[in-house]
């Protein structure tokens, strides 16, 4: 059944059985998405030493093997780094940016903002060429100051959106009143704008947090031995060994991601951030 | 009573901000749209001073731009004698009421109102005792504690006023501050504004379109008309001696008859007007014999079925219809050729007699009309 089938059979007066071909629909959608979760979670625990589904016995040994390899660690220190780090960054010059965006009229001002959401539909791997060619001469290929910036470039769209939409919820009569208080603009931006454009920044937290622990394609192009984010490093490591060790690194990545989209859920409601 | 700001508590003593505000030949461009078109005022240290005017007319844009939140691209604005063009609002020292009253969400009423002192730097012990007196003053001491967002209207709106001048400034700038008030509360708010006003002596510009409020309030009323200012003058003065006919029209009831200046003698124009009648009139400058005019009175000085004609033209008309406000009624009387005159009579003894339709005498002074050219 297509979309567009069950859409118009919505419109009926009587849709219900429209509506449950709709909901039918959604769920096979959702049960698509999710099928991964429901074979890589399982697999973590196997006894096998392949990555057989159904898998034959129960065991942490995969877990143990994850513990207990230096380069995954050293992997996952380096992604949170960077994925923290570039996330405090981009937080900081997406919501400036954003201030500027919205509060000033200049000429260029679409322009711009067009040039800050490039990389959003930018090939990535367009992106991560580009930036190898530009950094290769200024000595920032394989190095942790190339990577920050880099997955800056992913990561600011993100944090720049989320406080754009915010940004247009605060009155500009707040910021005004300050000004009249005796407030200069800096003061206005940390005392009033700042903490009014809370939700948005955690929300642009999150996104960016994910974005960066996830980038794959242009860390590719930038990272070197020694310099090795964890996606990089379970790719590698499924070129020699196909064992369920990936599994087991994707299920404590998923538990990590499903917390802290509940936490920010509770806190803001990350729902109202694509309405 | 009741509802009064505490007006004797002084806002911990010295008296604030009395500044003297000049304007001068202020112009204002939006794009192509010239929003202010020169203007040019002075007020006096510790006066309130009224905009009022219809809806798009400046009002905003003026008293922004003595704000400072708006540049005026010609012309010069002085607080205190000092030229201002070029300082930001934060230098300024002005206090601003918003028509939403721009009450910071995430703070406290007491941090709300802390607000201002804190950023200039002033010590946390003082802080406290000058926002104590504040919200004292303003009558919500124990409302220090809550959000905004748990005020009412009137609550917020003595917040704001609280706010804006807890930090003595020079000015005090308020933006329609009570459109978004039923009625009642408006005027109960106007009398309580008024005495803080008295109080503390701030020099103080209230915008409004509502001319009741701006008769109650000012000390001056400042008339804009489309980027202008066409009138300014005492309460009674803009009322009693409109300038223009758009003046007489927008402050008060519309009443007004038109007819042709048929001789001017001696100080006094004769008039005719289509039903027949000759009024005369003070002259007006600009006006001679031959010219169109329209005369204007106030229904309050139209008097109806008069005891005592003494000095008074007497006219026999048609009632039109009548409308009833309790206090008073308006009876529209339709004294021939279909010119109507309304009468304002209190209702002293119940409802008027007449029923429309019927006969109606009303007298009046023909020396208070006032005569205008007429319009197109
Ligand atoms: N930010 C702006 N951009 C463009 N035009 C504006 C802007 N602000 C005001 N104007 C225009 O300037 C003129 C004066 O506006 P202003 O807000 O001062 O009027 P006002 O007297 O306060 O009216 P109201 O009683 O409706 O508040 C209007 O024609 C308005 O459309
Ligand atoms: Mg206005």
């Amino acid at each position: 059944m297509s979309s567009s089938e069950a859409l118009s059979n919505s419109h009926a007066p009587k849709a219900t059985s429209g509506e449950r071909a709709l909901s039918l629909y959604v769920c096979l959608i959702l049960l698509f998405l999710a099928l991964p979760i429901f074979i890589v979670v399982p697999l973590a625990f196997s006894s096998d030493a392949s990555l057989s589904f159904p898998p034959h016995g129960f065991s942490f040994r995969w877990f143990v093997n994850m513990v207990n390899r230096q380069e995954f660690l050293r992997a996952a220190g380096l992604s949170a780094m960077l994925a923290v780090v570039a996330t405090i960054c981009s937080l900081i010059v997406g919501s400036l940016a954003a201030v500027g965006l919205v509060r000033y009229h200049f000429p260029g001002r679409d322009t711009l903002l067009m040039v800050f959401m490039t990389p959003l539909i930018f090939p990535a791997i367009v992106l991560g060429a580009g930036l190898a060619l530009m950094f290769s001469p200024l000595g920032l290929l394989r190095n942790f100051w190339g990577l920050l910036l880099a997955h800056m470039v992913v990561t600011f769209p993100y944090c720049l959106r989320t406080s754009l939409a915010t940004l247009h919820e605060v009155d500009k009569a707040l910021e005004e009143a300050a000004y009249t208080l005796g407030a200069n603009r800096w003061r206005t931006f940390r005392h009033v704008t700042l903490p009014l454009m809370r939700p948005g920044l955690l929300a642009g937290a999150t996104f960016s947090l994910i974005i960066s622990f996830d980038e794959f394609t242009i860390t590719m192009f930038l990272a070197g031995p020694g310099l090795m984010t964890l996606p990089l490093e379970m790719y590698n490591y499924t070129e020699f060994s196909l064992d369920p060790t990936i599994a087991a690194i994707s299920t404590v990545l998923l538990i990590i991601t499903s917390i802290a989209i509940v936490i920010i859920e509770k806190l803001v409601g990350l729902g109202k951030q694509f309405s | 009573m009741n509802g009064s700001i505490n007006a004797s508590a002084s806002m911990g003593g010295a008296t604030i901000g009395a500044a003297r505000v000049d304007l001068d030949s202020v112009k204002k461009w939006y794009g192509p749209v010239l929003a202010v078109r020169g203007v040019s005022l002075s007020i006096e240290p510790g006066e309130m001073v009224c905009f009022l005017g219809p809806s798009g007319c400046g009002k905003t844009t003026t008293l922004r731009m003595i704000a400072g939140l708006e540049t005026p691209d010609e012309g010069e604005i002085r607080i205190g004698g000092e030229a201002v063009n070029r300082l930001p609002p934060w230098k300024r020292n002005v206090g601003m009421v918003f028509q939403n009253y721009a009450l910071f969400p995430h703070m406290t009423v007491a941090e709300n109102i802390a607000f201002g002192l804190n950023m200039r730097g002033t010590s946390g012990s003082e802080v406290r005792a000058k926002v104590e007196a504040a919200m004292a003053q303003v009558r919500l001491a124990d409302y220090g504690d809550r959000r905004p967002s748990q005020l009412s209207g009137g609550q917020r709106q003595r917040i704001a006023l609280a706010r804006a001048i807890v930090t003595r400034p020079n000015v005090l700038l308020l933006d329609e501050p009570l459109a978004a008030l039923d009625k009642k509360l408006r005027e109960q708010m106007q009398v309580e504004i008024k005495q803080l006003q008295r109080a503390v002596g701030i020099t103080t510009v209230f915008v409004t379109h509502d001319q009741e409020e701006a008769l109650t309030l000012a000390d001056r009323i400042v008339v804009m008309e489309e980027g202008r200012i066409v009138q300014i003058g005492a309460p009674s003065d803009v009322y009693e001696r409109p300038k223009s006919r758009f003046v007489s029209d927008f402050i008060g009831y519309t009443n007004a008859v038109s007819g042709k200046v048929e001789a001017i003698t001696a100080g006094r124009a004769r008039v005719s007007t289509a039903s027949g009648h000759a009024f005369e009139v003070p002259a007006g400058e600009g006006i001679s014999a031959g010219d169109r005019v329209d005369l204007v009175i106030r229904p309050e000085k139209v008097v109806v079925d008069p005891a005592n004609t003494d000095g008074l033209m007497v006219l026999d008309g048609t009632l039109v219809h009548t409308v009833y406000t309790g206090a008073v009624t308006y009876s529209h009387v339709d004294i021939g050729a279909g010119d109507v005159l309304i009468a304002m009579s209190p209702n002293a003894h119940g409802e008027a007699a007449t029923a429309p339709g019927g006969r109606l005498r009303i007298g009046l002074r023909p020396d208070t009309m006032l005569m205008f050219p007429s319009r197109g």
